[in-house]
């Protein structure tokens, strides 16, 4: 009986210890998961993306439904912003224009432009269960060019970053699930210079909002329903993607920076088709690097 | 070929849970409560009550082995569904021995696993610094409706799997004696 009680004692402390060294390895932001995990993930992957075939069309069929009913304010709403949009497509072409005459006057590459991005369509097939975490798990991964750390959008805006790719899935962490650990740099938009940049540090869950802290202020104070997009500046996102409008303007607990509420631009909760966007200038250029390093052995 | 039966259940069960926030409306998904799809926990506990005789040990088993699983696809941090899940069987187990089977027993049992299972993962997720929510906030906002809605799942398997379930044990587990 004493040998027995000790045995169970001893099967916990290994437990315990199993339990603790599993969480440590796995805690902080893997970008590159096991072997066996990226089969297991990719298998289930596949599965998941059999089964989500037939329950999406049929939630769709209901929120189709639903959708009917106000139509006709819509139509009537868009059709007023069509006439808005005729001008504002001239304007484009030209500015457009005018950029591509000064880029190569410049001699400046498309690829150049920390704007550029390859863009990647994918559909989300599974949303983690776990609240906490904010993962959903979308069908394309490195086959397909997805790398951890490229940004997530839908057509409304961001929703988040890859955080680790398999081989046909990845796993996509949503910007409601962002930490102090996961800093995306964004700006406000002003002519003349006077954008005001900052940072997006994680997200409230009292007030449903990302917490915007303004490093830079301008001469103009933001002001509410400032459309927030990326900057490009933290050298991961590409620049010009949209995050959210202000919603209201505080100062931070000592009362020495200005932190905007910001609401995300897309629902985070009715997520189907998604663009994985692939910036097209490498931050530090570790594929030449290791070009070279291969260069240099051949040499040897 | 029929003891393959349950863990195919449960691997349907954890590919589908990727699925559950479809099937609740947009209103309670938006609203501040926190309902959690432990549905591969429910089904454990039919297995404990139902399929696992005083000296087998399958439920325990396939708790961890599925917990690890949820953990691989769903979290990226190992561990925690897996102990969890693993912990509250374990003690799903050893009532079940002091008990009748009925479906009170039944009903009171997965509460209770519910209940340790969640507790267990709040516990383990505040500690590694995941969630920051208070202990007040998360038994009304999280456990209580997470609890309510898969004793909403675990009443639904009951006329679908009780019997089934049952009759599994009788012809597997006597063969094995």
């Amino acid at each position: 009986m004493r040998f027995f009680r000790n045995k169970r004692l001893f099967i916990f402390l290994i437990g315990f210890i199993l339990l603790v060294v599993l969480v440590g390895y796995t805690f902080r932001d893997r970008i590159n998961v096991t072997f066996a995990e990226e089969f297991i993930n990719d298998a289930v992957g596949w599965v998941q993306y059999v089964v989500h075939t037939p329950v999406n069309f049929t939630t769709d069929v209901f929120t189709n439904i639903k959708d009917f009913r106000n139509t006709y304010e819509e139509n009537q709403i868009l059709k007023e912003q069509l006439s808005q949009y005729r001008s504002l497509i001239y304007e484009v072409q030209e500015v457009n224009k005018e950029n591509e005459e000064l880029r190569d006057v410049l001699d400046l590459m498309e690829s150049d432009s920390i704007r550029s991005h390859e863009a990647i369509q994918a559909i989300v097939i599974a949303r983690s269960p776990e609240r906490w975490l904010e993962q959903v798990t979308i069908n394309k991964g490195e086959k397909h060019g997805v790398q951890a750390n490229m940004l997530v959008m839908t057509a409304d805006g961001m929703i988040g970053k890859v955080q680790s790719a398999n081989d046909v899935t990845a796993r996509v962490k949503l910007l409601t699930g962002f930490d102090q650990f996961n800093r995306i740099s964004a700006m406000v938009s002003r002519d003349e210079g006077r954008n005001i940049f900052g940072m997006i540090e994680g997200f409230d869950e009292e007030t449903n909002s990302l917490l915007f802290r303004i490093i830079e202020e301008s001469e103009k104070d933001i002001a509410e329903d400032d459309l927030v997009v990326s900057s490009g500046m933290g050298g991961v996102f590409p620049a010009g993607v949209p995050i959210g409008t202000v919603k209201e303007v505080t100062s931070d607990q000592y009362g020495l920076t200005q932190i905007a509420l910001v609401e995300p631009a897309s629902d985070m909760y009715d997520i189907n088709h998604v663009i994985v966007l692939d910036r097209a200038v490498d931050q530090v250029d570790e594929s030449s690097e290791a070009a070279d390093e291969e260069e240099e052995d051949n040499e040897e | 070929m029929k003891k393959a039966y349950l863990p195919l259940i449960l691997l349907v069960l954890v590919i589908v849970e990727g699925l559950a926030i479809n099937l609740l409306p947009n209103e309670i998904v938006l609203s501040t409560n926190l309902i959690i799809a432990h549905w591969v926990l429910v089904f454990l506990v039919y297995i404990a009550v139902y399929y696992d005789v005083e000296d087998t040990y399958y439920s325990i088993t396939y708790a961890f082995i599925f917990g690890l699983l949820i953990d691989v696809v769903y979290t990226g941090i190992l561990g925690i569904y897996m102990f969890s899940y693993g912990i509250a069987i374990y003690a799903i187990h050893g009532l079940q021995k002091l008990l009748h089977r009925n479906f009170y027993v039944l009903l009171i049992l997965g509460v209770t696993a519910i209940a340790v299972a969640d507790g267990l993962i709040y516990m383990m997720y505040t500690v590694i610094g995941v969630t920051d929510m208070i202990w007040s906030d998360y038994l009304l906002r999280r456990m209580l409706p997470t609890i309510l809605a898969n004793l909403l799942f675990l009443l639904l398997l009951f006329p679908l799997f009780k019997k089934r379930i049952v009759q599994w044990s009788k012809e597997q587990l006597d063969r094995g004696n």
